[in-house]
């Protein structure tokens, strides 16, 4: 029952779909306020049946209804509630359902809290956003369906059994305790709270980026192109950011601790193809000021709205199409055609659309540029390295590999050290900008007014690179890598400060109270420090953990022990053959970790083996003591079977690690605050507004 | 008779040779032990090698830290073929030959490495010419826009007010 709920309200999804694209377009094409307004009711009928569908689905996986196909292939009777809960996103027919869903969700959202203040967008907005759902439905319906069924053929037409939505002629449901049996439960990768997290944030923030982009096409449609669609979209695209940046940090986090390689980014495509998004939604964020302030580089904003949309799209495709391999990519299937096709329609359209309106003239700009060192100038050579960076990552993820195969007939991987090599010096002038941009003025600046502005942040920065040196940091590269770095928090802080001061000084208010009105008052300005604050802290956990990580590996005997970076790690004993709850087969070490003749913990690193799985049945879990100064990261790789007295493990002290967490989640709350409606007036303004 | 007094007269000859023989056996004992112990391959000699090598079977993972029982195979055929003697780079060599340029983290074919490392630098450097075009073309004399914009003192702050008023009023 809950399969033909789930199929046909995903039908029915796809019927208001269409309708809402017909009646948006034409009602305002024709003028015919009804008709638009019916097509606004469509969109959000819509999101009423796709929720109806991704419910169904949910409790299908809940209540164990392995006669569905879906259900019967991500979960097993073993499986606690919580992964059968997260199971909806574990493959690929439940995870284009829950991207409709969350698309259908942002789609309702926009038209909800932009229907009466960008009234003229809006039509052509939601065809947009309909036209992407219609696209992603329609896929769920023909080629992955997470409603077919298990059916068994009648003994004349041979007995198979089969998957399909309907019952086909004289077919039976096969025992629902064999289906129980013979259930293939989640992929063991993804049995990880942080998947549970991991995905939602990523999709939240693929789709996010797709309401912008209908504003911006909406703009383009319509030819309301003054900065309205900038003022619809800027909210959702800081949104989408947020859910992005949330996303690959959790994504890290995961790698972290279940991949067992003792990193967090590994450049793996499926990682690039998350990243790519986020590095033009970057671009895109920073510019789009200029636009705002200065009414400039109108043309360019609808290019990099354009390709962060193309990168999302490309992105799901790449990664599900089997295009290319990874330890988190779907597996192979028919989609990639049409969703290549769909990509590529999308951004013809989108590229017509804009060279049809500039060639009317109405994507001039405004004005033009005063200043090299102006904010604006600042912010085209920021935008010019980000385009340079997805350039690079592009390149290595899915370029090089697929014109070496279609061109040399060669297949190649560029890994880590492709990506270590072209990256950092992109890398290092965007935070050089980080440092210097916010300094510099919009229009009208000068070289020497930019550099007494300096002279305060380079002194602090000086000044911590002095104590970097007194720590033992000898390395002139690595001195000047960590001085560019922390120039950029510097100026964050230094900046927040002087805020913070002018309004101690006028309001006599404390700090604290005067960095939260000022939060309030400009939450773009100080939320963007804060985001750059916590860029600098990753930046710096990032070097610290790069350059300078140990690694051994050795083979240890009950008692011996091992000694690295100052630590000293004992293998204590061996719980072999341990079984939990969701019947996984657990492996255990008992390791304790010392350093200067104290005991600091007890790791228990171990190998899980998830029987009756197919393919990746294994997981590395490791053992990890974390401090401020870096993370003893112990990994149990391998141990005599047969009285599991020596067992080998391989060890890593990762430097400063913690400080990327931590700097992701500044960068998080930072952009939260950069999401706050500005305050516009102050309370006692409304209350004099009211009274008159 | 003879033989004995052969023997006699032979015996400090066989005495030098047996001893020559006994030095000459401990010597390549200790040669071959010093040898031995030099064939000792640590683990971390292994992955430093494998971890610049992926897994010719799972795309995209490192071997040294992919966990499957083929990586580990791959990883102890490393360990022989350090301790034949190989060098890292005829190691690496090695898999290419078999497996192809996917397992190495750059392509070691000489067009195929050029290509793919230099591309992104081509790239960037059309982006910085780009930049620098459009920065030219778009610029002109100061106008008459100030640096109000960018203060944050307290006297910047009723101009933002009444400008945020008539942007909500426009708006």
């Amino acid at each position: 029952m809950l399969a033909e709920i789930g199929y046909f309200a995903l039908i029915f999804a796809l019927g208001t779909a269409i309708y809402a694209i017909v009646a948006s377009v034409y009602g305002e094409y024709r003028h015919r306020e009804s008709l638009v307004l019916s097509g606004r009711n469509a969109a959000l009928l819509n999101f009423v049946f796709v929720t109806i569908a991704t419910l169904a689905l949910q409790i299908a996986l809940m209540t164990e209804q392995y006669q569905i196909k879906y259900v019967w292939s991500v979960t097993n009777p073993q499986m606690p509630e919580f992964f059968r809960f997260t199971s909806l996103w574990g493959s690929q027919a439940g995870s284009l359902l829950f991207w409709s869903f969350l698309m259908s969700l942002f789609s309702a959202g926009a038209i909800v809290l932009n229907w009466k203040s960008h009234r003229r967008l809006m039509p052509y907005a939601i065809a947009y956003m309909m036209a992407v759902l219609v696209f992603f439905i329609g896929i769920s319906l023909v080629y992955e369906n997470p409603f077919e069924r298990w059916w068994v053929m009648p003994e004349s037409a041979g007995g198979e059994v089969i998957a399909a939505v309907l019952a086909p002629a004289g077919a039976t449901a096969p025992l629902a305790s064999r289906l129980a049996d013979s259930a293939n439960g989640l992929n063991p990768l993804l049995r990880h709270f942080g998947m549970a997290i991991h995905p939602p944030m990523l999709y939240l923030g693929f789709v996010g980026f797709v309401i912008p982009f209908a504003f911006a096409m909406s703009a383009l449609a319509s030819g309301e192109l003054s900065t309205n669609w900038i003022k619809a979209s800027r909210r959702w695209a800081l949104v989408a950011w947020l859910f992005l940046s949330l996303g690959l940090l959790l994504g890290g986090r995961w790698a972290y601790d279940v991949l067992g390689w003792g990193g967090y980014w590994g450049w793996d495509p499926v990682e690039n193809a998350a990243f790519l998004p986020w590095l033009i939604g970057t671009a895109f964020l920073h510019s789009v000021m200029i636009q705002e302030k200065r009414g400039m580089l109108k043309v360019w904003n609808m290019f990099l709205i354009i390709g962060t949309f193309s990168a999302v799209i490309f992105g799901t495709f790449a990664t599900r199409s089997g295009l290319v391999e990874s330890v988190h990519s779907f597996a192979r299937s028919e989609i990639g055609f049409p969703m290549f096709f769909f990509w590529f329609f999308v951004t013809i359209i989108s590229v017509a659309l804009i060279l049809h309106r500039r060639g009317q003239g109405l994507l001039e700009d405004e004005h033009k540029f005063n200043n090299i060192f102006s904010r604006e100038a600042m912010f085209v050579v920021n935008n010019m390295i980000f385009v340079a960076l997805f350039i690079a990552v592009f390149w290595g993820s899915f370029g090089a590999p697929i014109i070496s195969e279609l061109v040399f007939d060669t297949n190649i991987t560029l890994g880590a050290d492709y990506f270590n090599t072209v990256t950092p010096p992109l890398f290092l002038i965007m935070y050089i900008l980080m440092g210097v941009a916010p300094l510099s003025a919009w229009g009208i600046t000068s070289l020497s007014r930019l550099g007494k502005a300096m002279v305060i942040p380079l002194g602090l920065t000086a000044l911590t690179l002095v104590l970097f040196v007194i720590g033992g940091m000898g390395s002139p590269l690595v001195l000047l890598g960590y001085g560019i770095v922390i120039l950029a928090g510097w100026v964050a802080i230094y900046e927040t400060y002087r805020g913070v001061r002018a309004r101690t000084r006028a309001h006599g208010e404390n700090p604290l109270t005067a960095l939260w009105k000022i939060s309030l008052r400009n939450p773009r300005r100080y939320g963007g420090y804060m985001i750059h604050l916590g860029v600098t802290v990753i930046g710096i956990g990032v070097i610290g953990s790069t350059l300078f990580q140990l690694e051994t590996q050795k083979s240890l005997a009950v008692g011996e022990s091992i000694q690295i970076g100052g630590y000293e790690m004992v293998y204590d004993r061996f719980d072999g053959g341990q079984i939990s709850q969701d019947e996984r087969i657990m492996d255990i070490a008992n390791v304790s970790v010392w350093r200067d003749g104290q005991q600091l913990a007890t790791l228990r690193p171990r190998r899980d083996f998830f029987p009756g799985t197919e393919g990746m049945n294994t997981m590395t879990i490791a053992g990890a003591h974390s401090t401020v100064e870096n993370d003893f990261y112990v990994l149990l790789v391998d141990w005599e079977e047969l009285n599991q007295n020596r067992a080998t493990f391989k060890i890593y002290i990762n430097p400063l690690i913690n400080l990327v967490w931590w700097g992701g989640l500044i960068l998080i709350l930072g952009t939260i605050i950069a999401t706050l409606p500005k305050e516009i007036m102050n309370k006692e303004t409304r209350r004099r507004l009211r009274q008159s | 008779m003879i033989f004995s007094r052969l023997l006699k007269s032979q015996r400090g000859n066989i005495r030098n040779l047996t001893l020559l023989v006994l030095i000459g056996m401990v010597s390549a004992l200790c040669v071959g032990m010093v040898s031995a112990q030099k064939q000792v391959i640590t683990d971390d000699e292994v992955n430093e090698i494998a971890g610049k090598l992926y897994c010719p079977v799972c795309e995209n993972i490192p071997l040294d830290a992919c966990g499957t029982a083929a990586c580990a195979d791959w990883r102890y055929e490393i360990r022989l073929q350090l301790e034949q003697g190989m060098t890292e780079q005829q190691i690496i060599d090695d898999f290419v030959l078999r497996f192809g340029d996917r397992v190495v983290g750059t392509p070691q074919d000489p067009t195929l490495r050029l290509l793919s490392l230099a591309t992104p630098y081509v790239a960037l450097l059309l982006a910085i010419i780009a930049t620098v075009v459009a920065l030219i073309r778009l610029r002109k004399q100061p106008d008459t826009v100030t640096e109000l914009e960018n203060d944050t003192s307290e006297k910047a702050k009723p101009n933002d007010h009444y400008r945020d008023l008539l942007e909500q009023d426009l708006s």
